[in-house]
């Protein structure tokens, strides 16, 4: 189902040419379908527009009455409090912290899982359906089932509170999908092209690299890209594995008590760290749609 | 159902070598092997074991870490909470998607209103709590939600003038909001004295003079309003000096046998009042409740009763733009010409959508009523960002709930092992349909 | 698994090697130990692991810095962090604890000194005992043996409020419970809600129930109840719960009514009261209100914001509930031994006291080096209290301190006459906290 799906999306609906009379009839017909679609578009859209515009209200008119009133008066704007932001040393620390946890656990578990995909579609080994089984199995693991023995492994070992560890752990719960993701893509190359390249005596490590990564890529972006933001947008992992090198979300958290008189802090630092993925969303949306569509069995 | 990806390929065009069939995949699947032995494998055994232990861990405990689910009140509303999810949620995500992937088929614009009702999910969880949050905020000068629904209900109905009054003595009965009557009747000719506490030096109108005794009125009855009170209390009942009148108040005038207002009016600029040419009789003086008419202030969302609701919709306005986008995939995926088939044959567009559409997608609708579920049973982040600490109680789920216990600063380990554990096997029945439908579709 | 086990049983053998060489040591430096702060020279490298991070992070340095000035030999390293007991247990587990932490609950250093992870500081005892009232070095005692030296205290006993509020309605800092209560009525009369409560922190309101049991159940229940020696459902809690009932069932004397209430986070119970109009006269709570006040609203001292102690209950005298960041030895060394006493002395004290935002339960410090009244009051009241308890859910197992007492209370908050249902609730809690 969800290849189809897959599939689907990458081949854009065909819009027919017609003239304009029968455009604006047919439209006028659907104005109600028009204007609940207007509504609930723009209903969509008000609580991120809401957290923007407290987030540039300096903290006197935050609790002065609500961001509605000034989302027309641009004079009370200020980025005073974006300013304070990157001033902030907290704050820039646990952005950095979580772009390096982010590059990190979006490019290791994109090898790791590469590597294994590629054996578990085109290497023939005893087990190897066993193998993809458990792959299915893990998938279902809930991190929860995790944090109790790696808080304490990760403490006698070091990895507690350092980048590393972070990494690690979100490279190693990105896997199971990653495999299962690339594994069917890696699957569906044409088998002549493999048969060629072996015929043509390339080693398993060449094929890897000459052949299946170049076709895997689009599989690898939608990949990245969900990982990306699977990444930056944690908050337990983050919570539970590090103290004083915070990634955002959690370092954030910390504020929440103060929900009522913080918000100076947390609307810009909050809607910030929204910015970078909503970017990445924008950018590269056809991927994270299609990676959407491959990987709604997760 | 699937069409590129054949799973029975890639064999190889030599037999390899014996030790080769092993190293070669080994190599390419050790890091992998690393990487989910260590931490998922390993983990996944050691929470089931620890969940057998007690917090500390040193003595075993059997199943008394379970039956702490059932019986600590907290953990069980997760439980419940839990339930209500799964029943509520799914159904109305996959629903609102499927409404959202129909509506927008064929309307040109459709690609603005999906990245709108899309765009939620590329934001964390966290923010979209603390944007919810925000939108929830009781107050209606700071929650929008609120703000919008007294803005609707105050078109209706007016605010008194002094909501917070009450009486300053037992010469009065009753209490706000309703009517504050005096206690003793008059009769025309006399004076009435209504002493009202609980007003605020700044709600009076600049201006307004000190209260003064009434002067009698013939035939008719007369009366002052004021604020009660002078640094320290004053001697309640008494028009002192210094003591402000209270203008617009409502005064009504009943009848004392049978309690009917006869008479109403608004009490002037210095505070008093005049009801002229009275029929003889016994009357009652009262402050009309429009006086003290509080304005609605909207819903309590954060608070314990609709803060699970309040979550459910934050969580539905993040998933929905997900469900939209899968759901209008498989849309698209329909043979036109059977719809086109049914509509020839005479069927409505409803008769189309109910007897076509939706049993055509029925596979898509339960890949995202599925995938619902598993997503509805690992919430957490909004439990955490929207509640605040007075509701995370009534809000909680085992997701939090293991969390909370585990980490928080408790430590209850044993406890919080048992409570991931409860959760994996709420997983099961999907991962054994995983698995089954994978070997179902590998043969 | 095993591997981990290798490593404790490791990290074990180490940290029993130091404890029998740190025992050995005590003897010889017996002798040094009496010059506190003096010329013996110690030297090496220490680690302190502490609560304080940002401006309080700066004045912590500050005392340190104090410390290096006298011992040039020995390097301090400090690291601040927001939640010690999570680092240090792993920490300890792992065998790689710091010298010296500062804990913020003697309930975390019971923890620590039961897993045998501490290190007695009983060479300091008598600079402590002559700094120090009593209690603070029972508090600082595990089981006959002294652990910890509470640096840094708090107040937990003061009431704070707003000046012009309380002049409208012609009301003074009342002197009893009656006249707090009196006050009360008063300030709603004159238009203002009486009492802001931030019940959304669960703990504001373990705080209003501990000095109102303490003053009504006297300090040895209170330690009695904090040890779970007498059950919640004891009449002297019900007593309490009562009186406090006045209080909390008095709805149209708390801003914003009880949902209100229970959606008003800490700070904003404090900035509400002075904000202009007021929504509450009033509000209880530790002496770091007055550092809230002061960072988030324009409020003067004496002129605009003002505090009292919390009123005595039927002739309770001056009592105090306070809390305290504690601070205790990991790993046995001369130069920690030495800071342990430096920090023990009123002149390290002074250091952040100058800087503000910092009471010293240290009864020598001299109080003319607090920068306001406000926080001498305060602080004076804390280090010279003749009734001084630590604030009680603090010293219970978390579980239920850190978080059952807190929701129970705030359901109780909801219906504050179900005073049976809520102790009964309480106790059904501790008995399940305290195994």
């Amino acid at each position: 189902m969800a290849e189809v799906a897959l599939e689907r999306a990458r081949h854009e609906p065909v819009v027919i040419e017609e003239g304009w009379a029968p455009k604006i009839v047919r439209f006028a017909g659907k104005l109600p379908v028009h204007l609940i679609l207007a509504l609930i578009g723009l209903f969509w859209l008000v609580p991120t527009a809401g957290l923007f515009v407290t987030s540039i209200l300096a903290p006197a008119d935050q609790s002065a009455g609500g961001w509605w009133n000034f989302a027309i008066k641009p004079h009370a704007w200020t980025f005073e409090n974006y300013r304070s932001m990157f001033d902030n040393e907290g704050i820039t620390h646990a952005l950095v912290v979580t772009a390096q946890i982010t590059l990190g656990a979006t490019i290791l578990p994109i090898l790791v899982a590469s590597l294994a995909a590629y054996a578990l579609a085109w290497i023939e080994f005893p087990g190897r359906d066993w193998a993809f089984l458990i792959v299915i199995a893990l998938l279902l693991v809930p991190i929860q089932m995790a944090l109790i023995p790696m808080f304490s492994l990760y403490n006698t070992s070091g990895l507690f509170d350092t980048i590393p560890g972070l990494i690690l752990f979100h490279s190693a719960f990105a896997l199971p999908f990653a495999i299962f993701l690339l594994r069917n893509f890696f699957a569906g190359i044409p088998r002549d092209l493999m048969e060629a390249a072996r015929i043509d005596g390339a080693s398993e490590l060449r094929l890897f690299f000459k052949v299946i990564l170049p076709l895997g890529l689009p599989a690898i972006a939608s990949l990245a890209i969900f990982q990306v933001l699977f990444v930056w947008n944690d908050l337990l992992i983050g919570l539970v594995l590090t103290q004083n090198n915070q990634p955002i979300a959690p370092h954030l958290a910390a504020q929440l008590r103060q929900f009522g008189s913080n918000l100076n802090v947390l609307a810009p630092a909050s809607f910030f760290s929204a910015v970078i993925p909503l970017t990445i969303f924008a950018a590269f949306q056809r991927y994270f749609v299609q990676g959407l569509l491959a990987g709604s069995v997760k | 159902m699937r069409p590129e990806f054949p799973l029975e390929e890639g064999t190889r065009a030599q037999p390899p070598a014996p030790w080769r069939a092993f190293a070669v995949p080994l190599a390419f699947l050790a890091p992998a092997i690393f990487f989910l032995g260590v931490w998922l494998l390993y983990p996944t055994v050691r929470t089931a074991i620890r969940s057998l232990y007690n917090d500390r861990g040193d003595t075993f405990v059997g199943i008394d870490n379970y039956r702490r689910l059932f019986n600590e009140d907290v953990i069980f509303t997760a439980i419940k909470n839990n339930f209500l999810w799964v029943l509520i949620v799914p159904a109305l995500v996959t629903s609102i998607g499927l409404l959202f992937a129909v509506l927008t088929e064929r309307v040109r614009w459709a690609v603005a209103f999906k990245i709108a009702v899309f765009m939620p999910l590329a934001i964390s969880l966290f923010a979209v709590g603390v944007i919810w949050r925000l939108m929830y905020q009781q107050s209606p000068e700071r929650g929008a939600i609120n703000a919008a629904i007294v803005a609707v209900q105050g078109v209706f109905s007016e605010q008194g003038a002094f909501t917070q009054a009450q009486p300053s003595s037992d010469q009065l009965e009753g209490r706000s909001p309703r009517a504050i009557v005096l206690a003793e009747p008059v009769q025309p000719g006399d004076t009435a004295l209504l002493g009202l506490t609980g007003v605020r030096a700044s709600e009076i109108p600049e201006g307004t003079p000190d209260a003064a005794r009434p002067e009698p009125l013939q035939g008719g009855i007369s009366g002052v309003v004021w604020r009660d009170f002078s640094p320290g209390g004053g001697t309640p009942g008494e028009v002192e000096s210094g003591e402000t009148a209270l203008p617009g108040v409502t005064i009504e005038l009943r009848s004392a046998d049978t309690g009917r207002t006869v008479s109403r009016t608004t009490s002037g600029d210095d505070g008093t009042f005049a009801f002229e040419d009275v029929d003889p009789g016994s009357y009652r003086v009262a402050v009309g409740p429009t006086t003290f008419a509080a304005p609605f202030r909207g819903f309590n969302w954060l608070g314990e009763s609709l803060i699970t609701p309040a979550i459910m919709f934050a969580y539905i306005w993040v998933t929905a733009g997900f469900a939209m986008v899968i759901i209008a995939a498989g849309l698209a995926a329909i043979p036109r010409d059977v719809m086109e088939a049914a509509r020839t044959d005479g069927a409505s567009e409803w008769q189309v959508f109910r007897r076509v559409t939706v049993p055509l997608l029925a596979p898509v609708l339960t890949v995202v009523f599925v995938t619902q579920i598993i997503g509805v049973l690992k919430v957490f982040d909004l439990v955490l960002a929207i509640a605040p600490g007075s509701a995370r109680d009534n809000a909680t789920l085992l997701a939090f709930e293991m969390w909370r216990k585990a980490f928080s600063g408790q430590l209850q380990f044993g406890l919080g092992s048992a409570i991931a554990t409860f959760l994996l096997l709420l997983f099961i029945p999907f991962l054994i349909a995983n698995i089954r439908r994978f070997r179902t579709e590998a043969r | 698994m095993r591997k981990h086990r290798w490593y404790l049983l490791f990290a074990l053998v180490l940290v029993l090697s130091a404890v029998a060489a740190g025992c050995g040591g005590d003897d010889e430096e017996g002798g040094a130990d009496t010059e506190t702060g003096g010329g013996e020279a110690v030297s090496g490298s220490i680690n302190v692991l502490a609560v304080w991070t940002g401006a309080e992070g700066e004045a912590f340095q500050a005392v340190l810095d104090g410390f290096t000035e006298q011992n040039a030999g020995v390097n301090v390293s400090y690291q601040g962090a927001q939640d010690p007991g999570q680092v240090l247990s792993t920490a300890v587990e792992g065998g790689n604890p710091p010298d010296i932490a500062a804990l913020p609950s003697p309930g975390l250093m019971r923890d620590f000194a039961d897993r045998g992870a501490l290190q007695p500081i009983d060479f300091a005892r008598d600079a402590i005992a002559d700094n120090f009232a009593e209690s603070w070095l029972d508090l600082g005692t595990v089981d006959g043996t002294l652990y910890g030296m509470f640096f840094k205290g708090a107040n937990k006993s003061t009431v704070w409020y707003n000046v012009r509020a309380f002049e409208d309605a012609g009301v003074e800092p009342p002197e009893d419970w009656e006249g707090f209560l009196e006050n009360a009525s008063t300030l709603q009369s004159s238009g203002v809600p009486a009492y802001s409560v931030g019940a959304s922190d669960g703990w504001t309101l373990t705080d209003w129930f501990e000095n109102v049991y303490l003053r009504m159940a006297g300090p040895e229940k209170y330690d009695q109840l904090t040890n779970h020696e007498i059950p919640w459902t004891d009449q002297s809690v019900k007593d309490a719960l009562t009186e406090l009932a006045k209080v909390f069932s008095d709805t149209q004397n708390v801003a914003g009514g009880t949902s209100g209430a229970l959606q008003t986070d800490f700070p904003t119970s404090v900035t509400q009261v002075f904000a202009d109009p007021p929504k509450a006269a009033q509000v209880y709570e530790g002496d770091f209100v007055g550092g809230v006040i002061t960072a988030e609203t324009n409020a003067e001292p004496q002129t605009d914001f003002n505090v009292y102690d919390f009123p005595q209950i039927n002739d309770s005298g001056p009592m105090v509930v306070g809390g305290g960041d504690v601070v205790v030895m990991f790993k046995d060394s001369p130069a920690a031994r030495a800071l342990i006493q430096y920090l023990a002395t009123p002149e390290a004290a002074e250091i952040w006291a100058e800087r503000g935002g910092f009471s010293s339960p240290n009864r020598n410090v001299d109080d003319g080096v607090y920068p306001d009244d406000i926080t001498r009051q305060t602080a004076t009241a804390l280090a010279q209290a003749e009734v001084f308890r630590f604030d009680l859910s603090d010293l219970t197992p978390s579980a239920f301190g850190g978080d059952a007492m807190f929701s129970i209370l705030q359901d109780w908050f909801r219906n504050p006459n179900d005073v049976d249902g809520a102790a009964q609730k309480l106790e059904d809690a501790a008995a399940r906290a305290y195994g």
